[in-house]
């Protein structure tokens, strides 16, 4: 062999090292690429999911006018029609057009049976003036584009008029129905009908279909769920005439436009003086971001210590790809490769295996993703706003981001073994070279990880990170849970020894079993790795069950005190929390004329801007929410004023998560913007709700209807002379007005319980996959072990043990490994879950829950992952009992 | 022949395929009853200011004001102001209950605004069209008419007790003028006994009301600069609630305001067969305002030349040759009317009708320049029948 240039050593190594190896063992090559790719996939998966979810959030209208210059919105519930008119007043000359929404949902009726809720899609029903859309078009196209379009015949595509692509004059003989409706292309192909059933607001509507909404490559591809309709029309359908829920304003194309929405925007700033919201679509997704940050940053955080938990098994297989190769590695020393040049080497095969199972992973991810997109939006229609997102697309950034991120963590995991290969004596020295032998912990890790402990419990004090809108993230807290856990993971490495010392003891252990805890007597680095990723993924899964169980119970008890009553009663549109549709008056009124009815509660929501971020106003009936449910008060209110209609015009009661997120507590005063003119409300109590985390604020309805002149209910909850009746009279309801939803109290119970345990389902499946992760962690550790015996187990099978006992004493090894991590994650869990549900949980959401841990659920995840391990510790077990002995290689 | 139907034909044929296609409620669609409109009526006594403003009565009326203008540095300018107004004869019974005044479907609103730098050869126009409701609307009982931040109206007599209108249009945020418009001259009206017929169908008639030579000041703004501008226009009123016969497939207009103080309005509908339609007439407006009417027979309009639209792919005659009677009937000079610029036609982006409407001059048979026109003609790009 004749090496001459550092490239040639180099590409030797890889082709006759790296590569040899990563051939000759198929299987574990395999497996790690597949580890790495699965930690990369969650990873990716989740990012894309959360992006997705977000990048649903849609101006709707942008579809229509492309991106608008700015926003007029109201502080609270609807923008009053006639402030067109000011505005046109107010700027009579200034070239702008004011474009007037009006936006609302909807939904497929169902079969009239009590499915689950939020289980058929949401239409977006869109109002905007279909006349007006013309003077838009042209608006909008800038000059080059008029330019091009005057090259071309005028027919509706080159003049980019909004005109669908059906007969144009079609279009415009169904300006004068208020049921014409335009619909996505797609949507179109899909539904191949000439007509659209919708529950619209509490009532069956069958909409025509007049036209396809016209796509225009400038402008946002309208999402398979939005429907236009004409601005009169959906008013008139949504029992809303002049009102709007926003006035965007359009400004003609030109070299100066930035400069001219500038200033239409300062001057606008000054004329609304406080009454109106001024935005841009722009504010409007960053609100919808800023909204689920803390949701999208939960699950972020869970994904990348999938990550991590893949790459400690990347870390665990390489190291132990040094120790079977380091005969190999000696024989090169030998050779006069130098030690800088085999750590290289040793590195280049962690950024291979970083990049293919980034590579990999990309895939899987993308996959998932399209799986987890549903998960996640979900969650965000529960919670947050409407969105239909129904798959996730291949973000580059976060395609290369990930990848990157596998890379480089590859050969972060990687350095420490190169740096072990390179130190490899050379092949003269290790042909009489041992096992690693067992070596007490350094002396720094005792020390290390008390103070590991202590940072964790002083970073459980801080309060959280408050960002714009209101949102808060549990900083301090998240990094309380990592210094913990890597604390208890360091402190339970140093536990065997203390263990096996009383074991040994016993003298009922068979030779096997002696073996095996010999090797733990002094156990190795490896073994406290493993038992450290092993405290680390058990700690997590285990902590977050108890978050989990914790909620369950709470909320169970939150459901049974806050639903006592006989029926509840919304739209059949109202499928989430994002969901606008309500009930007429004229509806709920005659369900409240029922003489089987002898209380209820009339509730008006709306979504409410206040300063330091949105939340949710109720108008509602609080002596029957006191009388109907058990309230559990954080601070009960200090008189009766709130209970009584005639008192109470200038008294809320206000949520936790409400309290929380503006820091208000009871005696504190706000200012309501209403269409009314301002009014000041006293908190005059604070309640536990867990339907929101943005917050509740509760007034008299009555109040309400007043102040934003508005009756349309969003839930009527009534008490039925007969309770036993209630499946009888809720059929007859359903009878009468079948696009109501009308749920008896179990049902909605039932409903409640499964919406909240679906939105788990994601970090659930994060969790169990992070444990799975460590226990083959577990196995490529004892396998790297058994390696590094090979001398050993000659020595003992010529002694007489047989496989099934090498097996046996690899198997208790593992056992009392994963057991020792098993204990310490569980007992870590412990103060992970007080950690989730005392600060994470009351700092981002507001939410207060009992302590219940899942104590069955956890004995049960011991007594899988011991079973885990003992099947891998078996299997490895097996596979070292018939290793050749080193001298016979 | 004394009834003036080119002025309600050109105009109406213009919004009759942009509004008149909202008629017809399809059989799925909800039910409507008939509106029931006015007709002209011969002797009606007009009262001013108010009949300036809106007459809900009637189907369709329209202010049409088209000028020549000069601006600071002696630039010079065309212009066309319009404001359509169309009332729907369908009313639909489900959306009226109730229902907002802001966003009406009963009445709607089209308007063109035209601008012509004649040393850049730069024409720009726009359109725009609009419920009745809170951005478009027109008063009854005075002049005001608005489209979006376009208007015209009567902001009251100057101390000679003279009507003043301001009109304010401009194009997209590239151009805006604003304009004061006071009558030279008295308002005509066209027509026999104030009706002017346009078919042979008794209810197929208006009333036509013009202002032959008003004087022109105000302000155009482009971008940061604001420049005086002054000149005259034309500005016709005219209402209707009658439909177009068949067999016409477009029509020529002129309003010619000549250096000499006289005005002359003409127009031609051209049959599908080619001929001149027996309903074209030309009108004389003496200095002192007093008009005479002469029938097709009297006068002769001939294009001549080619321009072809790049846009639309219509060919309109390059310039008009109009032979015309005198004032007292006999045969009179032959005017020519030259485009002052060749591309001067609106591309119908709404409307869906392109046409050419333009600032020309007047040339003698001695090629003297002897006053300045408008012309507009229609049915030469689309397909017009169809559209009616």
């Amino acid at each position: 062999m004749s090496l001459r240039t550092p490239t040639q050593v180099q590409h030797l190594l890889w082709t006759r090292v790296s590569w040899r190896h990563a051939r000759g063992t198929p299987w574990t090559t395999a497996l790690l690429v597949l580890t790495l790719a699965l930690g990369v996939a969650v990873y990716l998966a989740i990012r894309l999911a959360n992006q997705a979810a977000i990048a649903s959030f849609q101006n709707f209208t942008d579809v229509v006018t492309a991106e608008s210059d700015g926003i007029l919105l109201s502080p609270a519930g609807s923008l009053p029609e006639s402030l067109l008119t000011d505005l046109r007043r107010s700027f009579p000359d200034t070239p702008v057009h004011w474009v007037p929404v009006v936006e609302s949902t909807a939904v497929e009726p169902g079969d009239g049976t009590s499915g689950p809720i939020g289980s058929r899609p949401t239409y977006t029903l869109l109002g905007v003036d279909w006349v007006a859309l013309q003077n838009l078009a042209q608006a909008r196209q800038s000059p080059a584009r008029r330019a091009a379009s005057t090259l071309r015949p005028p027919t509706p595509a080159a003049t980019n008029t909004p005109a669908p692509s059906l007969d144009e004059s079609a279009l415009w003989s169904r300006l004068q129905d208020p049921h014409a409706v335009l619909i996505p292309a797609a949507t179109a192909a899909r539904i191949r009908t000439p007509t659209l059933r919708l529950v619209i607001q509490e009532r069956i509507v069958e909409l025509r279909i007049a036209g396809v909404i016209p796509e225009d490559p400038a402008q946002p591809k309208a999402p398979d769920n939005l429907l236009l309709l004409d601005l009169p029309a959906l008013q008139h359908l949504t029992a809303r005439p002049g009102q709007l829920d926003r006035i965007e304003f359009v400004l003609p194309e030109g070299a100066d436009r930035p400069a001219r929405a500038a200033e239409l925007r300062r001057e606008l700033g000054d004329w609304v003086n406080g009454r109106w919201i001024l935005s841009t679509p722009s504010d409007r997704r960053d609100n919808a971001a800023t909204m689920t940050r803390a949701f999208r940053l939960n699950l972020t955080i869970l994904s990348l210590l999938a990550l991590l938990v893949g790459l400690m098994l990347v870390f665990q297989a390489l190291d132990g790809a040094v120790v079977r190769r380091r005969e190999e590695i000696a024989i090169l020393r030998s050779l006069g490769v130098e030690p800088s040049r085999i750590a290289r080497a040793w590195l280049w095969e962690a950024s291979a295996l970083g990049l293919v199972g980034g590579l990999l992973g990309l895939l899987l991810g993308w996959a998932g993703a399209q799986g987890a997109v549903r998960g996640v939006g979900q969650t965000v229609n529960s919670l947050y706003y409407a969105t239909a997102v129904r798959s996730a697309a291949l973000d580059p950034v976060e395609a290369a981001v990930a990848l990157v991120l596998a890379i480089a963590a590859s050969v972060a995991a990687g350095a420490w073994p190169a740096r072990r290969a390179a130190a490899t004596p050379p092949a003269q020295m290790i042909g009489r070279g041992r096992a690693q032998a067992g070596t007490a912990a350094p002396p720094w890790v005792l020390p290390g990880a008390l103070i590991l402990i202590g940072v964790g419990a002083l970073l459980t004090l801080p309060p959280p990170l408050r960002l714009a809108g209101g949102s808060r993230i549990s900083l301090a807290a998240y990094g309380s849970a990592l210094t913990g856990l890597i604390g208890a993971g360091l402190l339970a490495g140093l536990l065997p020894p203390l263990l096996i010392r009383r074991l040994t003891a016993w003298g009922g252990l068979s030779a096997p079993g002696r073996l095996a805890l010999s090797h733990l007597r002094k156990p190795t680095g490896r073994h406290r790795l493993a038992i450290a990723g092993l405290v680390c993924a058990v700690a997590m899964t285990s902590g977050m069950a108890i978050l989990v169980g914790s909620f369950d119970t709470t909320l169970r008890g939150w459901i049974e005190r806050t639903f006592m009553a006989d029926l509840y009663v919304s739209s059949e549109g109202a499928q989430s929390a994002s969901t606008q549709n309500r009930i007429r008056p004229e509806t709920w009124k005659a369900l409240l004329a029922d003489p089987e009815v002898v209380a209820a509660n009339v509730v008006q929501a709306l979504e409410l801007q206040l300063p330091g971020g949105s939340t949710l106003l109720f108008g509602g009936n609080p002596s029957f929410m006191r009388d109907q449910a058990r309230i559990a008060w954080r601070e009960a209110p200090a008189d009766d004023a709130v209970w009584d209609p005639d008192r109470n015009q200038g008294l809320a009661l206000a949520s936790e998560s409400f309290s929380h997120r503006f820091q208000m507590h009871r005696g504190d005063t706000l200012i309501l913007p209403t269409p009314a003119g301002p009014r000041r409300l006293t908190l005059a109590g604070v309640f536990s709700d867990y339907g929101n985390e943005r917050g509740s604020l509760v007034i008299q309805r009555e109040h309400f209807a007043v102040w934003f002149g508005d009756e349309l209910a969003t839930s009527i909850i009534a008490q039925l002379r007969s309770p036993d009746r209630a499946s009888e009279i809720r059929a007859r309801w359903k009878d009468r007005y079948p696009g109501l939803a009308v749920y008896t109290q179990g049902h909605l119970r039932g409903e409640a319980l499964r919406i909240f345990r679906q939105t788990f389902a994601i970090t659930d499946a994060l969790e169990l996959i992070g444990v799975a992760v460590s226990v083959l962690g577990l196995g490529f550790t004892l396998a790297s072990l058994l390696w590094e015996r090979r001398n050993d187990l000659t020595t003992l099978r010529a002694l007489g043990f047989r496989h099934g006992e090498i097996a046996w004493a690899t198997t208790l090894e593992s056992l009392v490994t994963a057991g020792v991590g098993v204990a310490v994650g569980l007992l870590a869990s412990l103060g992970l879950g007080w950690l989730l549900i005392h600060r994470v949980n009351v700092q981002t959401f507001g939410w207060t829950l009992e302590t219940d841990p899942p104590w069955l659920w956890m004995a049960g995840l011991a007594l899988a992952v011991l079973a885990m391990a003992a099947l891998t510790g078996w299997s490895i077990g097996r596979w070292g009992a018939a290793l050749p002995a080193e001298r016979e290689e | 022949m004394p009834s003036l139907p080119r002025a309600i034909a050109r105009r109406f044929c213009l919004i009759a395929f942009v509004l008149g296609v909202l008629q017809p409620v399809t059989a799925e669609g909800p039910s409507s009853g008939r509106r029931e409109f006015a007709v002209p009526q011969a002797g009606r006594v007009f009262r001013f200011p108010a009949d300036h403003g809106s007459h809900p009565e009637f189907k369709i009326e329209w202010w049409y004001i088209t000028g020549h203008l000069v601006s600071d540095g002696d630039q010079r300018h065309g212009f066309q102001a319009t404001f359509f107004r169309r009332a729907g004869e369908g009313l639909p019974t489900a959306r009226t209950e109730g229902s907002s005044t802001n966003f009406a479907t009963d009445e709607f609103f089209l308007a063109h605004m035209a601008w012509l730098d004649v040393g850049t050869g730069t024409f720009r126009h726009e359109e725009r069209l609009n419920r009745r409701g809170w951005d478009a609307r027109a008063e009854t009982g005075r002049l005001e008419v608005r489209n979006g931040n376009w208007s015209l109206k009567d902001i009251g007599p100057d101390p000679g007790g003279r009507t003043i209108l301001e009109l304010k249009g401009g194009i997209q945020a590239d151009l805006f003028w604003s304009l004061r418009l006071r009558p030279e001259k008295p308002l005509v009206v066209f027509g026999t006994n104030g009706v002017s017929r346009k078919a042979k169908e008794p209810a197929a008639a208006s009333h036509y009301l013009t202002f032959p030579r008003l004087s022109v000041s105000g302000e155009l703004r482009r971008g940061d600069q604001t420049r005086r501008i002054q000149g005259e226009a034309w500005m016709d009123h005219e209402l209707s609630s009658s439909q177009l016969g068949e067999g016409q497939v477009g029509w020529d207009w002129t309003s010619i305001q000549f250096f000499d103080g006289r005005e002359l309005m003409a127009y031609r509908m051209r049959s599908d067969d080619g001929t001149t339609d027996a309903f074209s007439t030309l009108a004389w407006i003496d200095k002192t305002g007093r008009v005479s009417h002469w029938g097709p027979d009297r006068f002769q309009w001939r294009g001549e030349g080619q321009w072809k639209s790049p846009r639309s792919g219509g060919s309109y005659p390059a310039a008009v040759v109009l032979t015309v009677p005198d004032p007292e009937g006999r045969p009179g000079p032959t005017l020519r009317i030259e485009p002052l610029c060749a591309d001067q036609e609106l591309s119908g982006g709404i409307g869906g009708v392109p046409y050419w409407e333009g600032a020309c001059r007047v040339l003698d048979s001695n090629g003297r320049e002897v006053g300045r026109a408008f012309v507009e003609m229609t049915g030469y790009a689309g397909n017009l029948r169809r559209a009616l």
